[in-house]
């Protein structure tokens, strides 16, 4: 599958080619257009696979998107303005942030991470998912994204992890001496990364900006 | 009068030099962001009263419009949408037809006249979706959520699919119908929604994000409505 | 200290270097990473030359101001004996701009401060009850002294240059020099423009000076956004 993206830096947009019978898989509601010789199904994958992404936070819906009779192209988006980047599954493995999936290639295996993660994104709803098997996975995130070599160590804020390569090793901890230090400065929970790899930051929380214009809005029912 | 957009696609500002004194610009209430004293600023409603509501409860654009009219020449002013991302500014000439999603019209020439577009049975229906039909001579600028993706149909494509709140304008000589795509089960669970699906020759402009997405992501970030006591 | 600002002018990124012993002073919660080498401390930004009733001024508007929503005026002190990096970034999508003040001051809007570096002494300022009609804020932070501050907006930064007389509406401001007299007062038009023109709160500014615009802003957003929400 050839993966085009356009409008990098903000408001990208991934333009997926595939080869007449070739398949993508894609995040419930990433699907923004496609030419008409693409066909659209949903599956859940089986009922467990759905609910175990249900509570690793993404949809319990994935979409399969297959060009029929000829080449076809699907165009896919992420919910907030961001970036997009194409993580080559196969040698390296990744540990992705789950709301930064958007789409990847039928044979590469991407489910929720079991265990090693407590605590790592405090409280926001969010869980990490780890790949398998051999293709590309299409990341999308609120921010830009930077390639990031780690040799050696690296404090990361949680909040801007968006993805990295599973060889590395992590801690998380308080950014602060001190609970009172950490709220008072806002850091929240940071990752302590050691080893060699390659880690994608994003340049923007999207829980802080989230709340940040939330608290603008009017007020909700429940 | 001169113009140009700045910091497309992320944060598109037009800025506008007027030359003679009597140029004008209208805009959609809200948009302006600075502007030179001496420029007068005049609102109205476009159309008369009848106008101005037919647009604002079909077209969803707001009732009043902001005229601006140079004093001198040389004087400027900025103007920019209320969501993140591109403007588009198409010139328009006589016997062109822009259909324009509610909500994505920025600012025209006062040459330019806007129309809402009944859909009939053909209508979109979700996300309160009407269509502005302008004609007329001059330019008009419109926003997008996000960047601006134009498809060629008829050359490029022989037809296009595209999720419903992804659409922001489209030339005549396309015909779209709307439908669901992948069947019912789809509608509820696939997530996409309805689908347009457009054919013929013309221009589709898409938009890389959709509101409701963002209306979506925010919720759980609101305040809450404090319970009353009974 | 150096500094690179990339992905202008969306997603800004401010990424800085640190010599050993230099401190980089940062609005809490900006952190995206940084060298392990380095150490953080919060403190209170009540002005350089605060007593102790200025400090306990300033530390009771944090407070509220953290309760509120808004910028908690509390900030994070970066350094290292060795030196070290450090990445910040604001909240919202927009761009981040360096200042280089050279005894001249400026003055910002709340929102727009994430970094300072130098000697910069930063107030906090009254906008006025007009400016309190501004969904935007009533206060305004004033800089001065000898060093560089690092504003954000939301939306790109603009600059224009007032040669005279110019109307910038209240959302869109970033900055000015503090050169400029400036007046708050509704967008013009008459009784139907107040009430309907949507241009709310404007702020003309008199003199010859710069002014420092974004090409978006919350409360419009916002009002865009409300019809769409669910209830």
């Amino acid at each position: 599958m050839q993966v085009n993206l356009l409008y990098r830096p903000s408001q990208s947009l991934a333009q997926c080619w595939l080869q007449n019978g070739e398949s993508v898989v894609a995040e419930s509601g990433a699907m923004v257009g496609m030419s008409t010789n693409v066909q659209m199904q949903t599956q859940s994958g089986g009922f467990m696979k759905g609910l175990k992404r249900l509570f690793g936070g993404e949809s319990f819906f994935r979409n399969t998107f297959t060009a029929q009779g000829g080449q076809g192209e699907v165009l896919f988006a992420t919910p907030l303005c961001g970036d997009m980047a194409v993580l080559e599954a196969g040698h390296k493995q990744w540990c992705i942030q789950n709301s930064a999936y958007v789409a990847s290639s039928p044979s590469v295996d991407v489910k929720t991470k079991t265990g090693g993660f407590k605590g790592m994104f405090s409280g926001a709803g969010l869980f990490l998912l780890e790949t398998q098997g051999m293709g590309q996975v299409v990341i999308g995130t609120f921010g830009a994204l930077e390639q990031v070599q780690v040799d050696g160590s690296m404090v990361i804020d949680t909040g801007h992890l968006a993805a990295w390569e599973s060889t590395l090793t992590y801690k998380v901890g308080k950014s602060g001496s001190g609970w009172i230090a950490s709220f008072l400065s806002g850091e929240g929970l940071v990752c302590h990364f050691e080893g060699q790899g390659t880690v994608y930051l994003q340049s923007r929380n999207a829980a802080e900006y989230g709340s940040t214009i939330g608290a603008l809005l009017p007020a909700r029912e429940q | 009068m001169r113009h140009e957009i700045r910091h497309n696609p992320d944060f598109g500002l037009v800025q506008v030099y007027f030359d003679q004194p009597g140029e004008q610009i209208v805009t959609e209430s809200g948009a302006m962001v600075a502007r030179d004293t001496g420029i007068e600023m005049k609102t109205s409603l476009q159309g008369g009263i009848g106008g101005a509501l037919k647009r604002k409860l079909l077209g969803g654009e707001s009732l009043f419009q902001n005229t601006f009219t140079a004093t001198a020449p040389g004087q400027s002013m900025w103007f920019a949408p209320a969501p993140e991302g591109a403007i588009v500014c198409i010139t328009m000439q006589p016997g062109m037809e822009l259909f324009l999603q509610s909500g994505a019209y920025l600012a025209s020439t006062p040459g330019v006249t806007l129309d809402t577009k009944w859909q009939g049975a053909k209508g979109f229906f979700s996300g309160g979706l009407f269509l502005i039909r302008a004609y007329g001579q001059g330019y008009l600028w419109f926003n997008c959520y996000g960047g601006a993706h134009v498809l060629d149909i008829g050359q490029q494509y022989h037809g296009y699919i595209c999720d419903n709140t992804h659409m922001v304008a489209f030339t005549q000589g396309l015909q779209y119908n709307i439908s669901k795509v992948g069947g019912l089960k789809s509608l509820f669970l696939g997530g996409e929604g309805l689908v347009c699906n457009f054919q013929g020759q013309g221009r589709l402009w898409l938009q890389t994000r959709n509101p409701s997405s963002l209306a979506s992501f925010l919720h759980p970030f609101r305040p809450v409505k404090a319970k009353s006591s009974g | 200290m150096q500094h690179i600002v990339k992905y202008e002018p969306t997603f800004s990124m401010l990424q800085v270097s640190l010599a050993p012993g230099e401190t980089i002073i940062a609005e809490a919660g900006s952190m995206v990473a940084r060298s392990s080498s380095l150490t953080m401390e919060v403190k209170l930004n009540a002005g350089k030359n605060a007593g102790f009733f200025g400090k306990m001024k300033a530390f009771f508007i944090a407070i509220i101001r953290k309760i509120v929503g808004g910028e908690t005026f509390f900030v994070n002190h970066f350094s290292s004996p060795q030196g070290g990096w450090v990445w910040l970034a604001p909240s919202l999508s927009g761009g981040i701009r360096p200042i280089q003040l050279a005894g001249n001051s400026m003055i910002f809007s709340a929102g727009a401060f994430l970094a300072s570096a130098g000697d910069i002494d930063l107030k906090m300022r009254w906008g006025g009850l007009r400016a309190l009609l501004a969904k935007e804020g009533a206060f305004f932070i004033e800089a001065s002294g000898n060093g560089q501050i690092f504003v954000t907006s939301y939306g790109a930064i603009d600059e224009i240059d007032c040669n005279g007389s110019y109307i910038v509406d209240n959302g869109h401001i970033v900055g000015f020099d503090s050169s400029l007299n400036f007046k708050i007062r509704s967008g013009g038009g008459g009784l139907l423009g107040f009430m309907a023109s949507g241009e709310g709160i404007v702020c003309e500014f008199q003199g010859q000076g710069k002014i420092l615009i974004q090409s978006r802003n919350t409360s419009a957003l916002v009002d865009w956004l409300t019809p769409m929400l669910p209830p």
